[in-house]
């Protein structure tokens, strides 16, 4: 089976066992990959109900078939397993040298069940699987867990692992890698803590298997310059994602204020510029060419790497414009291995929640050295406070009540990605509909949206353009696992990526047959959905109740005096609905499962609840 | 009438200047703005005015701020 290995690693952490397994070619067409792989494994292994933070959830490491071959932005993981933010799939990808090394220790993907006895580091060298002691660096840092890792073993082995937060299972603990990459934001690195696995560490030796290795390489150092060319020409990674701050400042689309203001005079203060100027050194994944990762000092003298969301989330949205500062709360949440996004969320809810009165205490927005202290709380989950931090923006908000939920900042459960969509409904739609909660990886479209159609359209090409980004960013990128900045940010053409995938697999691909594996997988994490939430309703897919708020209103600037018109986005809603083949709650119907070749996995979401046949017709007169 | 230009990005580096008021001789379309400006005229830009996209035909306003940016994709 050429492009994949054709093996999966199964750990038990109870029972300190493993061993190989092979599946098949239908299995490796069906699902690809990565984030495919992921999906498939946990619906088919996992029973509805099960306590995400208990033993009997899974986490899963995986790749795809072009994963770590030398290619432009191959170096990426995708690590999924059953959130304890969300309550359902929850998965994230980070640049990893695990993508090469597991692969080349010959598997495409590895599953980790179980619970071990103490905390534990796992060790695998090609066949030979190792549960090692990690008590030394249980309740360290991730980059001091990193530094230990490395002098036992070398740079050049593949790392992941979890800092504080993932111990203390926050619910938005992430899983760490390198020096600075960071993935699984609906809390892998809690999956990961509540098995006591501290790190896993890969080595392999083996070649990966492709059907034209020659076609491969030529294909690839080839095309690894090219991107690094564009990138040098077009300027990008000279501020890198972090020029987008003062675009969606003029814009009108920024958070500020736990999203409750969409623009801000002292932006420029921590925007792509500055950051370029106090650049301290670049930073990049495995196999990239236009390195996205510039680090800062933060106020304490540490190397800080900012991307956008991290200043957009620990900077403008708790209004602190000192970028030294911005710097040291997007190091600590590093450090402790907690997502900047929901760890922002978290802070900005609760300032907001302070100065409406729903609950009381000494943090207002603006306050640095407080946000330190209570990251800090919640990583360990010190306290009252510390835990109500750690469970995420919505639960303190069913906490607090009086109204609050409306404005935690999250879809799902999941928060809300460093884009204000107070009057982007286009965007706000992508945000509903993303699979796993308000994650900005899977649909992007402001810039369609504002350039290409106008910011008031609720129509159907928007939900059209949700579509086709979410079968390309959260669908094949995410099978084939590879970065997606070379052809979103540079323009490096998209049918580059069958060309890959047939040099590695031998068939003939086109961009369709990945949409219907992106379709495929969409609608299967649907079903996660269904099975964990019977109930699930189309308000399920509503953005945060707080942009239809006519109450708050920008004053002045773009978008004054405009928010989102909630029964125009529920007729927007409708068409995505439409256009995907959903019934009216959002689910999958059992014609389009049937399609899709999802019959016995729609069976199984039966046992939990109800699915439609078809969607009602005619849809033309919504 | 005076236009405030704000560059997004790299095309600070390549134009040389970040934001500036720009004073033109009676009205001008954005394209005709942009044609003073040293960027490279085949990259993707966005161009918006007072938060809003235009055309490179649109007709400016004493007082506009003119925001112009590489067309990002949301990371």
């Amino acid at each position: 089976m050429n492009g994949w290995t054709g093996n999966i690693l199964r750990v038990n952490l109870t029972a300190k066992t493993y061993k190989k397994e092979t599946f098949s070619e239908e299995f490796a067409r069906t699902w690809i990959g990565g984030r495919g792989f992921a999906v498939k494994i946990l619906y088919d292994e996992l029973q509805p109900g099960i306590d995400p933070l208990g033993p009997e959830n899974k986490l899963i490491v995986a790749l795809g078939p072009i994963a770590g071959i030398p290619a432009p932005n191959t170096g990426k993981a995708v690590v999924a397993a059953k959130s304890p933010l969300t309550g359902f799939y929850g998965d994230g990808n980070l640049g990893t040298r695990v993508s090469e090394q597991l692969r080349k220790a010959g598997y495409d993907a590895m599953i980790v069940e179980g619970k071990a006895e103490g905390p534990t580091m796992l060790y695998i060298e090609d066949d030979k699987v190792e549960f090692l002691p990690a008590g030394e660096v249980w309740g360290k840092g991730t980059y001091a867990t990193n530094d230990w890792i490395y002098a036992k073993y070398g740079k050049g082995v593949g790392v992941l692992n979890i800092g504080q937060g993932g111990e203390n299972m926050v619910r938005y603990a992430v899983v760490r890698s390198l020096e600075g990459r960071s993935g699984g934001r609906p809390g892998m690195g809690a999956v990961m803590g509540s098995k006591l696995l501290k790190a896993l560490v890969v080595k392999g030796t083996r070649p990966i298997p492709q059907a034209d290795p020659q076609a491969m390489k030529a294909l690839g150092f080839g095309d690894l310059k090219t991107v690094g060319q564009i990138d040098k020409e077009t300027g990008w990674s000279i501020q890198g994602t972090d020029a987008i701050l003062a675009w969606c400042n003029e814009v009108a689309g920024l958070p500020v204020r736990n999203f409750r203001k969409t623009r801000h005079a002292d932006a420029w203060k921590i925007d792509g510029e500055r950051v370029n100027a106090a650049r301290v050194a670049t930073y990049g994944c495995p196999n990239c060419t236009m390195r996205c990762g510039i680090t800062i000092h933060d106020r304490e003298g540490r190397e800080s790497e900012l991307d956008y969301e991290n200043v957009g989330l620990l900077g403008s949205n708790l209004e602190i414009f000192d970028l030294d500062q911005v710097g040291s709360l997007n190091y600590l949440c590093d450090e402790y291995g907690i997502d900047t996004m929901s760890a922002g969320c978290a802070l900005s809810f609760y300032a907001d929640a302070i100065d409406h009165g729903a609950t009381k205490g000494d943090f207002k927005f603006g306050d640095a050295e407080r946000a330190k202290e209570l990251l800090g709380l919640a990583a360990r989950r010190e306290g009252k406070l510390g835990n109500l931090l750690a469970d995420g923006s919505l639960r303190m908000a069913r906490e607090f009540g009086h109204g609050s939920e409306a404005y935690a900042m999250q879809v799902k459960g999941l928060d809300v990605a460093a884009y204000n969509c107070k009057f982007i409904p286009g965007q706000a739609l992508a945000f509903g509909v993303a699979a796993i909660g308000a994650h900005h990886r899977e649909a992007w479209i402001i810039t369609f949206e504002l350039k290409n159609t106008t910011r008031d359209s609720y129509g159907p090409e928007k939900a059209a353009k949700v579509i086709e980004l979410q079968r390309i960013r959260g669908g094949m990128f995410e099978f084939l696992v590879a970065c997606r900045f070379p052809w979103i940010e540079l323009g490096w053409p998209l049918d580059n990526y069958p060309k890959y995938f047939n040099a590695a697999t031998g068939l003939n691909w086109t961009l369709e047959d990945m949409w219907k594996v992106a379709d495929r997988i969409y609608a299967l994490i649907k079903l996660h959905y269904l099975r964990e939430f019977p109930q699930a309703s189309r308000k399920d897919d509503y953005p945060p109740a707080v942009w239809f708020d006519k109450s708050n209103v920008d004053t002045e600037g773009p978008i004054a005096g405009k928010c989102l018109d909630l029964g125009k986005y529920d007729r927007l809603l409708q068409h995505y609905y439409d256009q995907r083949g959903y019934d009216e709650r959002g689910i999958p119907t059992k014609e389009l499962l049937n399609k899709l070749g999802l019959s016995k996995e729609a069976a199984a979401a039966e046992k939990c609840a109800k699915l439609s046949e078809r969607t009602s017709q005619p849809q033309a007169a919504r | 009438m005076k236009i405030t230009v704000k560059l997004i990005g790299p095309l600070i580096y390549e134009a040389g200047f970040s934001e500036k008021a720009i004073t033109l001789p009676g009205s001008v379309t954005a394209g005709a703005l942009v044609a003073r400006i040293k960027i490279d005229k085949k990259r993707p830009t966005i161009i918006t005015r007072n938060g809003a996209s235009v055309e490179l035909s649109d007709i400016l306003e004493d007082g506009d701020r003119v925001v112009i940016s590489h067309i990002y994709s949301g990371g």
